[in-house]
């Protein structure tokens, strides 16, 4: 194989390589401009928060709440539930938690074993976790059950993004 | 878990925690008229249960494809409804549940190898409708626990 060619070659590749490379990079661009310039056009933008219950709702038992929201998933855009068990602790702050076991992801029910009626517990797999949302060491989720993002504004709570958090 | 790339990914290294299949066996006619309308909200109810049983219970039950078939075929259904089961016990799992509206397969329910689990449902509604969100809901939690009688 000749130099010559070999150049033309790369060339080649890189003059097609950067015209791909172009088109990708206008594509993430795009509906990042339409987000800098009309938030209102952007539904799904992070940290969106959605309103699940007015506060006097909440009391210091967990309570099952649900909402809607409108998930964008590549093609499909879809309503999905959202579920959350919510409290107010003892310092009267009120704590959001995912149902979500982070074992393999079934549903957790606050008091819903009878032998453990101060803890969440897993119908999957026996996982549980204590009020606050963490694990209990001995059953098979390996870390707390995430928490929303809270805030209050006028009187409704608010629920946005999840945290996860560390193992106990 | 769904059978979808991200779901069968995942179920794979953890299959020993997920024991129980979900089968939606769902009838249909394309020929009559007068059933189109019916069965095809039948068919959506049973994928509102199907995935909200699934939500549910994700880390333990696999939710498979549906299985359709010819309404009133129930006699020359059963060897493929067994072949899907015991292909479904090769991975293995331990419990197999067949999740339909259609009450004629209780006739047929000692020769299927899963177990049956037929609920009346509803005959029409309007799924948006509030009444048959809380309707389908209550009924959901008592498939749930019905399930979990099993565990
Ligand atoms: S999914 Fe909750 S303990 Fe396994």
């Amino acid at each position: 194989m000749s130099d010559k060619q070999r150049v033309s070659r790369r060339q080649f590749l890189n003059y097609t390589l950067t015209g791909v490379g172009g088109f990708m990079a206008a594509g993430m661009l795009a509906p990042m401009v339409r987000f800098a310039i009309d938030p209102v056009l952007t539904p799904q933008a992070a940290g969106e928060f959605h309103s699940v219950a007015p506060v006097e709702e909440i009391t210091n038992e967990p309570q099952r709440f649900e909402w809607q929201v409108e998930q964008v998933d590549a093609w499909y855009e879809s309503k999905v539930q959202k579920t959350a068990w919510v409290y107010r602790n003892k310092d009267d702050e009120i704590v959001a938690l995912s149902p979500i076991c982070t074992h393999l992801g079934c549903t957790v029910g606050w008091a819903s074993n009878q032998e453990y009626p101060n803890q969440f517990y897993c119908p999957c797999h026996g996982g549980r976790y204590t009020k606050d949302g963490v694990n209990v060491p001995g059953t098979p989720p390996t870390a707390p059950l995430p928490v929303y993002k809270t805030k209050v504004q006028e009187n409704m709570l608010y629920l946005g993004e999840t945290q996860s958090r560390q193992g106990a | 878990m769904q059978w979808t790339k991200r779901d069968t990914k995942q179920y794979l290294p953890e299959k020993e925690y997920v024991d129980t299949v979900l089968i939606p066996i769902i009838s249909f006619d394309p020929a009559s008229d007068n059933k189109m309308t019916k069965e095809a909200f039948q068919r959506e109810l049973n994928q509102v249960f199907a995935t909200l049983i699934e939500k549910e219970f994700k880390g333990r039950i696999f939710l498979s494809p549906e299985y359709y078939y010819l309404t009133n075929q129930h006699e020359s259904e059963i060897p493929r409804v067994n072949q899907w089961v015991e292909h479904f016990q090769k991975q293995p799992f331990e419990h197999v549940f067949l999740f339909t509206f259609d009450a004629k397969w209780k006739k047929y329910e000692s020769d299927l190898n899963g177990h049956l689990l037929w609920i009346p449902g509803i005959a029409d509604g309007d799924l948006q409708s509030t009444e048959t969100q809380s309707f389908v809901k209550e009924q959901v939690k008592q498939v749930n626990e019905l399930i979990q009688a099993y565990w």
